[in-house]
């Protein structure tokens, strides 16, 4: 009885066992289908689309509808806005705007990839690796070299000028078309208390390393904020890459976001070769000299923690606090201390408008990045690359929207009025034309107001020349205090870094720090390369040239 | 209140857990009130070194920047909507479902807890979670972000072990008086699960007033946004400008401003917790002794 009771209970819980997995079978299947049936319907009315595309004589009227998500979605465009309708009769398309929250792009824009909903047009961020994870998902479809050039050809032109086709290759073909950022040929600016220097006794700004040495014993010890204690230092985290700049390439570009452990490993091309900047040789002197800086206290011991302890990033508290003379990282538009003659509620930067407030008196002066005894020196450079754009396999079906798509990225490299429009808003409402210069008319607008009314939602690419032509005071000002900087290669992306990027940062700055505080003596430099080349230096070394020679044809 | 004076131990214990007590008040409300000055003081006061806990001037552009936003009244409206809408829901679905789990007559009771507490250790995960509201076409709706988390499983355990701990004399009692099971529920074991119940809403009401992620996900309409996604813009996107491609232009975010966001964001259970704190700390503690 007992066994017959027994087995009746076991074939019954296999029998329930197996009806909950054929739920779950039937759960997944259905799923599929779903997901099928969605990718069916979607891709239905697109291939008409396409064969619309193809009968262009016949049926030439029909907008093409394109979901478009090649902007920084900082706020949802009201649809039918001057903007939005220009744009659309120029192009005969209509665009159905997609709205991802962009504090929270990756995340957010990721589920509803994986969720079978695409855009057809796209920002490929955060970085460059993006490329790679979304090809190989299926996310992005590729762009042929011809087509560009035939629909696009001032835009193939500037690219090859600033020789960014390198960024958006994979596996030799071209998936995204790259944008350019202007302010990244600019090198972020070194920033001197200039009142400091004259109270010490220096009239000139310093050029070589020993005159920065020089200049940075004298603010340490000659009390420049005159309070009667030892309170000043020369500098800290964010003039740090200056100084090793004066020995090569940075090996850490960025002290702060390497100590909070975001990846900061950049390119360097050396000997024909594409190496990691963080573990050359050179970089030992340069740790050599700020663990001597260190020990005389010319830097401020808090800069573990970094200068900025709160608000923007360019902010430098330090700075503000007469603690230290000299900043860097912000950008000269941060910290432009001439007035537009044109604009008369012009305060200057940012930055040097919140230095002002906190220390009424003080003065800077743009100074020049150290030039060491091999004569290299240079500050920081972001590059030109921006994000770049990306056609998804969706849009990529129908050849008409390829084209529109191409279309606009040409027309705001040719056509001024487009770029103004589309980037800078609609004339006599949100910029004027005076002799000659553009005033903007809003300059305190908020990214998310300006996204609602359209601006820089459809520009695509920022034309340089453009830029240049708008913006021009701003811009004399940046030429004038432009220095050398360095701006890492763009190298193409490969999946050995995504792999150890992390871990290698980690090591770096670890080893970095370690240096500069005394911990370790210099010679450890030659232990840490060691370490970083054996736990993926080389593997990524290796990898990176393996890829750039492979796409460049060698 | 005699135990001050008749026993000196007893006074020193006294004295001891005061001076702790005030030391951890002193220890929590300190970095608030930095944060209250702060948002209200200008960007020198901010940038400057050293400890700010009473405004010495004010200067309140972190709070006009802040409700310049005319999203940030809708967004406060879908939250307080979200949030009153999810905390019923999920008081009467908890309750009538913690209510038979917690009768031990209910045939496979052990399998429907077992089955309930299952979910508390598996979940499907966010993407299989955003496919499935895409399908029930709750997408770019308030549903989306109150039915998928109505009913918590931890919630109904503890409202289950409530339950559980009113005798059952009380009910067969009322069923001699000739009351029906619906009666019993409403008039007898719902008065007495009250303090239970104001746990479960408090807990449901901060997590909804919270929550900002389901609404980035499953809200496309910037109109329907709730309140905290909209103060995560304010606060993030004016860093994300200024380090883009701008150029020219000051960045519009200060740090003032962030704190104001904080500020404005919780104030109203600020307000709220002190009324609900008795119910809390007694339904948590009761519900969880006995299993």
């Amino acid at each position: 009885m007992t066994k017959e009771k027994k087995r009746v209970r076991s074939s019954a819980s296999i029998l329930l066992c197996c009806i909950i997995a054929a739920g779950m079978l039937a759960a997944c299947s259905s799923n599929n289908n779903n997901g099928n049936s969605a990718s069916s319907e979607s891709s239905t009315p697109s291939a008409d689309a396409g064969n619309n595309g193809g009968n262009q004589s016949t049926k030439n009227e029909d907008p093409v509808t394109i979901d478009w998500l090649a902007y920084n979605s900082f706020g949802q465009m009201t649809p039918g806005n001057t903007i939005d309708k220009m744009v659309s009769e120029k192009f005969n398309a209509k665009f159905n705007v997609w709205y991802i929250d962009s504090s929270n792009w990756v995340d957010a824009l990721n589920v509803k990839l994986a969720g079978g909903e695409m855009p057809d047009v796209l920002l490929v961020k955060p970085d460059f690796n993006t490329i790679s994870k979304y090809v190989d998902n299926g996310v992005l479809a590729p762009i042929s070299e011809d087509t560009i050039r035939q629909f696009a050809p001032s835009y193939a032109k500037l690219i090859d000028q600033y020789d960014l086709w390198n960024t958006v290759k994979y596996d030799g073909q071209i998936y995204a078309l790259p944008a350019i950022n202007i302010n990244g040929d600019y090198p972020t600016a070194l920033i001197w208390r200039q009142d400091w220097l004259k109270k010490v006794g220096i009239t000139k700004i310093p050029q070589t390393l020993q005159e920065f040495e020089d200049a940075l014993i004298k603010i340490r010890n000659n009390d420049p904020d005159g309070n009667g204690k030892k309170d000043t230092y020369g500098l800290s985290d964010y003039a740090m890459p200056a100084i090793l700049g004066a020995f090569g390439y940075p090996g850490i570009s960025d002290f702060k976001n390497a100590g909070k452990g975001i990846v900061n490993l950049d390119y360097i091309q050396k000997d024909g070769r594409i190496q990691l900047a963080a573990i050359q040789p050179e970089m030992k002197d340069a740790l050599t000299l700020l663990a001597k800086w260190y020990k005389e206290e010319l830097i401020d011991p808090e800069f573990i923690t970094s200068e900025n302890t709160g608000g923007y990033w360019a902010d430098s508290n330090a700075f503000y606090n007469n603690r230290i003379a000299l900043t860097g990282k912000g950008m000269y538009y941060h910290w432009r201390n001439k007035m537009n003659p044109n604009a008369p509620d012009d305060l200057g930067g940012g930055q040097y408008q919140n230095l002002l407030k906190a220390q009424p008196t003080a003065e800077i002066a743009f100074g020049t990045p150290p030039v060491g005894s091999g004569g290299k020196s240079g500050t920081i450079k972001w590059g030109v690359n921006a994000p770049p754009v990306g056609i998804t396999t969706k849009g990529a079906k129908d050849p008409r929207k390829m084209e529109t798509i191409l279309k606009m990225a040409e027309a705001s490299i040719t056509d001024f009025d487009y770029y103004n429009t589309t980037f800078r808003g609609v004339e006599g409402e949100d910029w004027k034309e005076e002799n000659g210069s553009y005033i903007n008319l809003n300059p305190k607008i908020t990214t998310a107001d300006a996204a609602k009314k359209g601006i820089a939602v459809y520009h695509m690419i920022e034309s340089p020349d453009f830029n240049k032509k708008f913006d021009a005071f701003n811009y004399q000002f940046a030429d004038s205090v432009k220095t050398t900087g360095y701006s890492p290669f763009p190298a193409p992306t490969v999946d050995s870094f995504t792999k150890y990027a992390g871990d290698l940062t980690k090591l770096t700055d670890d080893a970095y720090l370690k240096i500069i505080l005394g911990e370790a003596s210099p010679d450890s430099f030659d232990d840490f390369v060691k370490k970083f080349k054996a736990n993926g230096g080389d593997q990524i070394e290796k990898d990176v040239n393996d890829t750039y020679n492979k796409m460049v044809g060698k | 209140m005699r135990t001050y004076t008749t026993n000196k131990s007893d006074f020193i214990f006294t004295f001891f857990v005061y001076t702790v007590l005030t030391l951890l008040a002193v220890v929590t409300l300190l970095p608030f009130l930095q944060i209250v000055t702060l948002s209200m003081s200008s960007a020198e006061i901010v940038n400057s070194y050293g400890f700010h806990f009473i405004p010495t001037s004010f200067d309140f552009s972190g709070y006009r920047q802040v409700f310049h936003n005319d999203l940030i009244w809708t967004a406060y409206g879908n939250t307080i909507l979200r949030t009153v809408l999810a905390v019923a829901l999920t008081l009467v679905l908890t309750f009538l479902g913690a209510y038979p789990l917690s009768k031990k007559f209910l045939p496979h009771r052990t399998f429907w807890t077992g089955f309930v507490v299952l979910t508390m250790f598996f979940s499907g995960g966010m993407i299989p979670s955003y496919i499935l509201v895409k399908e029930l076409g709750l997408m770019n709706s308030i549903w989306s972000l109150v039915l998928p988390g109505a009913v918590s499983t931890f919630l109904l355990l503890i409202v289950r072990n409530f339950i559980h701990e009113i005798p059952e004399a009380l009910e067969e009692s009322a069923k001699m008086d000739g009351a029906n099971d619906i009666y019993i529920l409403w008039r007898i074991i719902l008065p007495l699960s009250m303090p239970v119940l104001a746990t479960v809403a408090l807990y449901t009401g901060v997590y909804h007033w919270n929550a900002w992620f389901d609404s980035m996900l499953y809200i496309q309409d910037e109109k329907k946004q709730v309140l905290q996604l909209v103060l995560r813009h304010i606060v993030l996107d004016g860093d994300l400008a200024a380090s883009g491609t701008e150029t020219g232009q000051t960045n519009v975010n200060t740090e003032s401003m962030k704190l104001a966001t904080l500020i404005v964001s919780i104030l109203p259970i600020l307000c709220v917790y002190p009324f609900l704190q008795k119910y809390f700390v007694k339904g948590t503690l009761i519900g969880s002794i006995k299993g």
